[in-house]
């Protein structure tokens, strides 16, 4: 009976996280090493999402799980700058290969998405209040 | 004796109802408060627990109607009204018993989906509450 | 409407027999007072119904909530329809009394 709720619920939790790896992608789009300290440019992510059939609704509805997180297999941006102290014998740096504009408008693509689900439960609890209008 | 009245509805049942989901949103309220706690874990009140005890209480109290024959003198006398009070009690003992920690980090929107269900619930309970006190309140005033 | 029938059958058979007017025991009240016992019968089995259905939302069954909801209404006004005509009734028998013979 209330299980729609969860379903919106599931898309709320996919939702913020692809905003979470959205996010790590826009903070470390200069970084140049790893969390050991190693030269390594820091490869972009992203969230795949799966179909969740544990999150069901009577009307044949399912709810979103993460399936895993995925590394960008892109090549790194390799920028010239022969005074950088990451850079290699050629004096080139590997920059992530991030493009912000395209990290924009995945982020806002998330948001709206949030918000959809925000949406659909306020629907939810209306419908479930106008419901109980047959008793008033 | 006059209590029995309230005995005849879903009127017992849906005041466990209210009782739980007030229980229960106390408990997911402090989850919410506790959101930026260290090591915090989320508790909850089993909703299927309370689903399956609610179920034999109804199931028992339906038994204990049933017994008692309105042309039995002892109907009125005290000990069908204690068989027919004992499941509704032990509903509401185990609201005690069900507490939880689900091991799980506190989720904002799992938590406040939880609440939303919970209020709906609640809502529901308290709206067929009203109707039934509304209709014995007409079948006592003769008034419709 | 058909639950109606038995009272207008009453209506009519007092009416269009003159007859029964100067011998009053000869109606055949019988079938108002079953009229009477069947729709209390109706309206309490819609009420155990209607109570069966809140119980089974309430222990987390497979219940539509409009549907629950619209048999606790329909309940409620097949009740109050049924106190309604037994408060007209009283009425009816209050007059009566009234008439001086």
């Amino acid at each position: 009976m209330y299980s729609v709720f969860d379903v919106s619920s599931s898309g709320l939790i996919a939702q913020r996280t692809r905003l979470d790896a959205i996010s790590s992608n826009l903070a470390n789009i200069s970084t140049t090493r790893n969390e050991s300290g190693q030269v390594e440019p820091y490869t972009p992510r992203f969230v795949i999402f799966q179909t969740d059939d544990e999150i069901t609704t009577s009307g044949g509805g399912q709810g979103v799980k993460i399936d895993r997180v995925e590394y960008s297999t892109v090549l790194p941006n390799m920028k010239y700058e022969p005074g950088h102290p990451d850079a290699d014998a050629e004096g080139y740096v590997a920059y992530p290969n991030i493009d912000m504009t395209t990290e924009f408008v995945d982020a806002l693509g998330a948001t709206r998405a949030y918000e959809a689900n925000v949406g659909v439960i306020e629907v939810s609890k209306d419908i479930s209040n106008r419901t109980l209008q047959i008793l008033a | 004796m006059l209590s029995n009245m309230f005995d005849s509805s879903s009127l017992p049942a849906l005041e466990q109802v209210v009782n739980f989901t007030q229980a229960r949103h106390g408990v997911l309220a402090g989850n919410i408060a506790n959101i930026d706690t260290p090591g915090y874990k989320s508790r909850d009140l089993s909703v299927e627990k309370f689903q399956t005890q609610l179920q034999e209480a109804v199931s028992a109290h339906r038994h204990a109607a049933e017994l008692p024959s309105y042309a039995n003198s002892d109907y009125y006398g005290a000990e069908p009204m204690d068989v027919a009070k004992e499941p509704w009690d032990k509903v509401r003992q185990v609201t005690d018993d069900i507490l939880f920690h689900d091991e799980h980090n506190v989720s904002l929107e799992k938590q406040v989906t939880e609440i939303t269900k919970n209020q709906t619930q609640h809502n529901v309970a308290l709206t067929i509450m009203n109707a039934q006190f509304r209709l014995l309140r007409a079948a006592v005033t003769e008034r419709v | 409407m058909s639950a109606i029938t038995p009272a207008q059958s009453f209506a009519q058979q007092s009416i269009s027999s003159p007859a029964a007017l100067n011998k009053p025991t000869t109606i055949d009240a019988g079938s108002f007072k079953d009229f009477l016992v069947d729709s209390i019968r109706d309206v309490n089995n819609m009420q155990n119904q209607a109570d069966h259905a809140v119980e089974t939302m309430m222990t987390g069954g497979d219940a539509d909530p409009a549907e629950v909801l619209t048999a606790v209404q329909k309940a409620d006004l097949a009740f109050r329809l049924m106190m309604q005509m037994r408060n007209k009734m009283m009425q009816v028998y209050q007059e009566v009394r009234e008439i001086r013979v």
